[in-house]
């Protein structure tokens, strides 16, 4: 079941009347379970691609489909809350609010969709081993705990898919493979399906499946 | 979850971000609070000043008409009980009551000071309104038989003797160099009568004081009153004219003697005064507007310092109305504060300027005003840094280092 379609998508940036078309036409579709690489050179597009599924963005022409739900064509507001319910993010410099403690931000998103859940943000906390960090600020802990943090408020609302931006792409390889292993194991354990921009081949290896951008169109699809 | 605990929440997001940078808070809300305070202490000295005017002029008729020599000196000014035959003849005039004053030295075996004597009629006592703790005024057999008499006002008697109410009637006590025998104590009144304070007075008929006291050293002035406001103007032309043919002036030559009316002049007083306040409230305003572009300043500022965490927070699904709605908050707690701080300040600033004597009344509506314009002011300026939060595209929100 698929649980993102991108059909014929589109965007293009317009400077004084004149077209830069970006995205030139995406077809894309993962399923649920899944766990998708999306690899290319920079300047290919793939932070715009990732905005327009991440819900940042909007395409010029083209549908975006989450779970049956239409999002191409969503007021500001809406796809505020598809950000919020339906996707999970992880960034590559974790984006975490440094005023707020470590379980404040990882309820920070139920609290937005208006169901504050401190108990689930708790459990999740420990999930991801940091049961003991509940109140430190992020300044205060290791840049793989804060990436533990990021993943487990990617979780508080139970998306329906989680979009890892290089998610290791600022940690030294030891704890970059910890937090690989922790997100393979949302797949394998727990049945999420991701969608990882990434540059290192060895990542994109851990994957379902590869996709490469190349610009502005898919070039190659691989099955690892 | 209702809408009600999840405004809770983001009060208290609000809160906490605040509380992270105490220090650029407290500067931020320090225009609220010194404007907070100004406007508190100007209604309070503002109303001091009022109650100040009226209660000098608390036994002030509109209707009176005070009647003096010229100030110039050398001068000599013709005006004396003589003209009242003629003052009174004027059918506009109700009554008129002379007085003659200046400073005696009061003393008894035990004590002496120095108070104003004042000469006058017996009609003085109704037309200012005595009562007495003891005894009364003196009468007309004692106005023509000058009498050695005295009547004593309130602050006269507690310095002399200890208390406004002495058990002193038809004992005897030296003005100046003769011995009068008091007949009566007045109650305490406050403020003045034309241009003496009765508490401060001691009272003597017109011819006694004249003969034994003042002789032509004491002040001679009329107190007239009309019979009503709208004769006020009528009386005063009646007066001059007569006076002007009592004295002999001729033509063109300037007049010995001046009216004053007093109806204008408490009017001018209050005038004076409602016009301090009003100013004084403005300098208030302007301190509160000051504030508030203060409170605009930080939290433009603040605005540009978090664009990150407003992209992280739209990010995850914050919507325009929840970043606008916390900013909004921040700037209510910073008005909040900012007025409570005020308030307590003014309140420790009233008490000080209370103890340094200066006339100031707490009115509890200032605590109103203050309130209503502080947070104006506040939500005003914080309202467009609010707004410029929420309007923050997420994208290049999360892009800004």
């Amino acid at each position: 079941m698929p649980v993102i379609t991108l059909t014929s998508v589109k965007k293009s940036y317009f400077i004084k009347n004149i077209e830069y078309p970006i995205l030139k036409g995406i077809n894309l579709t993962v399923n649920k379970g899944e766990f998708v690489a999306l690899m290319g050179p920079s300047g290919s597009g793939k932070s715009t691609l990732l905005n327009i599924i991440g819900g940042l963005d909007k395409s010029t022409e083209g549908k975006y489909i989450i779970n049956e739900k239409l999002v191409s064509n969503l007021s500001s507001d809406e796809l505020a809350d598809i950000r919020n319910i339906y996707i999970g993010f992880i960034f590559q410099n974790f984006n975490l609010i440094p005023t707020l403690s470590t379980l404040d931000n990882v309820a920070l998103p139920s609290f937005y969709s208006g169901d504050v859940n401190y108990k689930k943000a708790e459990e999740l906390l420990s999930m991801v081993g940091l049961s003991d960090r509940l109140s430190n600020k992020p300044n205060e802990l290791s840049g793989g705990q804060r990436q533990r943090v990021a993943i487990a408020r990617s979780l508080i609302n139970d998306p329906e898919f989680i979009l890892a931006d290089e998610p290791t792409g600022n940690l030294d390889s030891k704890t970059g493979e910890e937090i690989m292993k922790l997100i393979v194991s949302l797949k394998k354990d727990y049945g999420k399906t991701i969608l990882m921009v990434t540059h290192d081949p060895h990542l994109a290896k851990l994957t379902d499946r590869i996709i490469y951008l190349k610009d502005g169109y898919i070039t190659k699809k691989k099955n690892v | 979850m209702t809408k009600y605990s999840f405004y809770i929440k983001l009060f208290r997001l609000s809160w906490q971000s605040l509380r992270s940078n105490v220090f650029r808070s407290f500067l931020t809300t320090l225009g609220i609070i010194i404007g907070a305070a100004t406007i508190i202490i100007v209604v309070a000295l503002g109303e001091g000043a009022k109650r100040d005017i009226e209660a000098q002029y608390s036994n002030m008729s509109v209707t009176t008409i005070l009647i003096n020599g010229p100030s110039t000196e050398g001068s000599q000014s013709k005006l004396s009980v003589d003209d009242i035959p003629a003052i009174q003849a004027i059918s506009t005039v109700s009554d008129a009551v002379p007085m003659l004053t200046g400073k005696v030295n009061i003393s008894t075996a035990n004590n002496t000071a120095s108070f104003n004597v004042v000469g006058t009629y017996p009609n003085f006592s109704d037309v200012a309104n005595l009562t007495y703790e003891r005894g009364g005024f003196f009468d007309q057999t004692d106005e023509d038989d000058h009498t050695k008499v005295v009547i004593l006002g309130a602050t006269v008697a507690e310095e002399i003797y200890g208390t406004r109410n002495p058990d002193v009637l038809g004992q005897s006590i030296v003005l100046g160099k003769k011995e009068f025998e008091i007949v009566g104590i007045a109650k305490y009144k406050g403020g003045a009568f034309g241009p003496i304070s009765i508490d401060e007075s001691v009272f003597t008929p017109y011819s006694s004081s004249y003969r034994y006291i003042l002789g032509k050293n004491g002040k001679f002035s009329f107190n007239v009153n009309a019979q009503s406001v709208d004769l006020l103007e009528e009386t005063m032309s009646s007066l001059t004219k007569v006076l002007r043919e009592e004295h002999k002036i001729a033509a063109n030559t300037p007049e010995d003697f001046k009216l004053k009316d007093m109806g204008a002049t408490v009017a001018s007083a209050q005038g004076s005064s409602q016009t301090m306040a009003i100013l004084l409230g403005a300098v208030g305003f302007i301190v509160l507007l000051v504030g508030g572009i203060g409170i605009m300043n930080i939290m433009y500022v603040t605005v540009s310092e978090r664009t990150k965490e407003i992209g992280i927070r739209k990010a995850i699904g914050a919507k325009d109305n929840h970043v606008l709605t916390q900013f909004l908050f921040e700037a209510f707690i910073l008005t909040g504060v900012g007025y409570l701080i005020g308030t307590i300040s003014s309140i420790g600033i009233y008490f000080i300027l209370l103890s340094l004597g200066v006339k100031i009344v707490f009115v509890w509506w200032s605590l109103v005003l203050s309130f209503i314009i502080t947070f104006t002011v506040g939500m005003f300026f914080g309202y467009y840094p609010a707004k410029k939060a929420a309007a923050l595209d997420p994208i290049d929100a999360l892009r800004y280092e």
